[in-house]
């Protein structure tokens, strides 16, 4: 028996697929575009195809994400906001804070001992600080979105940017570049104004978050620059998993199969 | 098409209400009222005047004005989905974008012609200092003066001295405009009726604290506060006497506003008032009930027929909108105790200051009282600015968290 999760996020569609016993067998990563369902199609594909079964071995799917009700054949939706807590929790039982930074928003967490949802924050009404703000500046940059992690390595730090808006902040970023600023001095600025922010939603759910066993998931936690830059910020090591951008889908999959017991 | 449009809700909703009058009508009947008065408001034929929120609709009703607070506008707007381009009229004019909708939408639909203009206009400094910057709008655009009601902050006997002597001057204000004397017997009538429709209003407040509760998502929306516009009339009394009928038979016959009732929730500050699929949703997927809203059951002792004006004051005054957001905050905790709420959902009303402004302390206080809030960011008017698939994930993540953990504290 096996059990599917599908997270359909605004910009990339993931899918975990568990065995019985909960373990994970495969998972998967496609671009959303502007087909979802041809999305959903190719990450459950390519999960199946990786785990070698057929779809009809799928004892129950739970789906999660903006588009988490474009899942045909789910046995429940349930938002990213759980979802991520669930995935979280298997894989830092200790974590108390949640930051998910995914494509158009972010989130901060609060968890109880047992990866219960105590609180929750999200941004406000402003995509700011998110994969799309990020894409927004490669592009600027002219740099692919993943040579941004290391490209503040060595940086001085003495770039600020003075606006998170993402129109704004492109603005800035090519007049930074004008003006012959060191390209380092410059992520490194946009990581730390994303990192300001995220200190202020993880304030609203803990208002001291000293000590706090703090970890992240969703895209943005590939970026290695922006992880160090929430560091420095919480001044401690903040935990990421090796694909930060499933723990919504494996938290789906990990619910799939607890609802399917309790039905059973 | 204002005046049509409130033709039309009457015709239809009179026609419904016959149609099924076993049925449970009292929101229809709430409706219907609201339809009128729209129709006295846009028809010519009678006395308007333009109020803001806590202006004393009792006394101008007994001066046999039709009297209204100009975000009403905004709100039924709002509901017959065409305030786009209200807003959009008032933004050219320079009005920010990210001011409070409802004062948006009034001030485009006066430059449009979509107001009529008013015989007398009386604003209140109470309860936001934005409706009184609107109330100065119009009133330059309607070449009309002002008067202007300044509520004081606190409860003291000068303060209630203070805003009665300015009723007296109002209703001269009034007087004078309107012609003839000030009738004291209709005054103390409409006292009566105000009293009666308070006693029933307190009622249906008690009979919505039932567990489970006979209110569901929608029946109450907008009472309290449209209530005030019918204080002093028949209608009010047979508003609220509607209410408490149908809420007792509920009762009795072991029926809730949502079946099966999971979940209750205070609603707090305003509705979102364009149609959206939120509180279905709440509902049907949750089984969530909104069993108050903030700005229902704010009473107020009842109004000496002998000295009206000093009780109306108190009434003013003690409003919980009025002064620091302490005495709201004492107001919401009251109430989420009183209705034993599992959570409360803010709005954040947009362009609200006063809303957006107290949304920490908000959460801080109904933390103490172990209730949990989600913050939405919404403007309640402004349609083009309503992200449904955010507001989902937020409403729909805090239903899971009270559901999974009811000692959650907050969102």
């Amino acid at each position: 028996m096996y059990y599917l999760g599908v997270d359909l996020g605004s910009l990339s569609c993931d899918a975990v697929l568990l065995d019985h016993d909960g373990g994970v067998l495969a998972s998967s990563v496609v671009l959303t575009g502007a087909r979802n369902r041809e999305a959903i199609a190719k990450a459950t594909d390519a999960v199946l195809r990786l785990a070698g079964i057929t779809e009809d071995q799928i004892r129950a799917t739970v789906s999660t994400g903006y588009g988490r009700d474009r899942v045909e054949k789910r046995l429940a939706a349930v938002t990213e906001i759980t979802c991520h807590a669930r995935g979280i929790k298997s894989l830092f039982g200790g974590a108390q804070i949640l930051i998910d930074i995914g494509g158009q928003d972010s989130k901060a967490v609060r968890l109880d001992p047992n990866g219960q949802v105590i609180d929750f924050a999200m941004n406000d009404k402003c995509a700011a600080g998110t994969g799309r703000f990020l894409e927004a500046m490669a592009r600027a940059l002219q740099v692919d979105i993943e040579e941004l992690a290391d490209l503040d390595l060595g940086a001085s730090g003495n770039v600020t940017l003075s606006s998170m808006c993402t129109v704004f902040a492109e603005s800035e970023v090519v007049s930074l570049i004008a003006d012959g600023v060191e390209v380092r001095e410059i992520v490194s600025g946009l990581n730390r104004a994303i990192a300001s922010r995220i200190v202020a939603l993880v304030r609203r759910v803990a208002p001291m978050s000293n000590g706090l066993s703090i970890a992240m998931s969703g895209g943005v936690a590939h970026n290695s620059g922006v992880v160090r830059a929430l560091s420095q910020a919480f001044e401690t090591a903040i935990s990421v998993p090796p694909k930060p951008d499933t723990v919504g889908a494996l938290g789906a999959a990990l619910i799939a199969r607890e609802k399917y017991a309790r039905q059973s | 098409m204002m005046l049509q449009y409130f033709q039309r809700l009457a015709s239809v909703t009179e026609a419904r209400i016959s149609k099924y009058p076993h049925q449970p009508n009292a929101r229809k009947k709430f409706a219907l009222e609201i339809a009128k008065l729209g129709i006295r408001l846009y028809s010519g034929e009678h006395r308007v005047a333009w109020c803001g929120v806590v202006a004393p609709f009792d006394v101008l009703s007994a001066m046999n004005v039709t009297s209204c607070f100009v975000e009403f506008v905004g709100a039924m707007l709002a509901s017959t989905g065409t305030v786009g381009m209200f807003l959009e009229e008032s933004e050219h004019a320079g009005f920010a974008a990210d001011t409070c909708g409802y004062h948006r939408a009034v001030l485009g639909a006066a430059m449009k012609g979509m107001m009529p203009v008013p015989d007398i206009m009386i604003a209140t400094t109470c309860p936001c200092s934005g409706g009184l910057a609107a109330m100065e709008n119009l009133a330059r655009t309607f070449k009309k003066e002002l008067f202007v009601l300044d509520v004081p902050s606190s409860d003291t006997s000068e303060s209630v001295r203070y805003l009665a002597d300015q009723y007296k001057n109002m209703m001269r204000f009034v007087s004078d405009r309107i012609g003839g004397s000030i009738d004291e017997d209709r005054l103390r009538e409409s006292i009566v009726k105000s009293n009666r429709a308070r006693e029933l209003m307190i009622e249906v407040y008690r009979l919505a604290q039932h567990v489970p509760s006979p209110a569901n998502g929608q029946s109450l929306a907008n009472f309290g506060i449209v209530m005030a516009l019918f204080l002093g009339t028949d209608a009010g009394i047979e508003i609220a006497q509607a209410y408490k009928d149908e809420y007792e038979e509920m009762i009795r016959n072991g029926k809730s506003g949502v079946p099966d009732e999971k979940i209750r929730l205070l609603w707090l500050q305003n509705r979102i008032q364009f149609k959206h699929p939120l509180i279905r949703l709440l509902e049907e997927e949750y089984q969530a009930a909104i069993v108050i809203d903030e700005l229902n059951d704010i009473t107020w002792d009842a109004i000496d027929p002998d000295d009206p004006f000093t009780s109306i004051a108190r009434r003013t005054i003690t409003t919980p909108l009025n002064g620091k957001i302490s005495q709201r905050l004492d107001h919401i905790q009251r109430l989420s105790k009183l209705y034993k709420v599992d959570g409360a959902v803010n709005p954040c009303h947009w362009g609200c200051r006063q809303g957006t402004g107290a949304r920490g302390l908000i959460q801080a206080g109904l933390k103490e009282v172990g209730v949990p809030v989600v913050n939405l960011e919404v403007d309640c008017v402004d349609t083009r600015n309503f992200a449904e698939g955010q507001l989902r994930t937020r409403l729909e993540a805090f239903m899971e968290m009270l559901r999974s953990n009811p000692t959650a504290h907050g969102a």
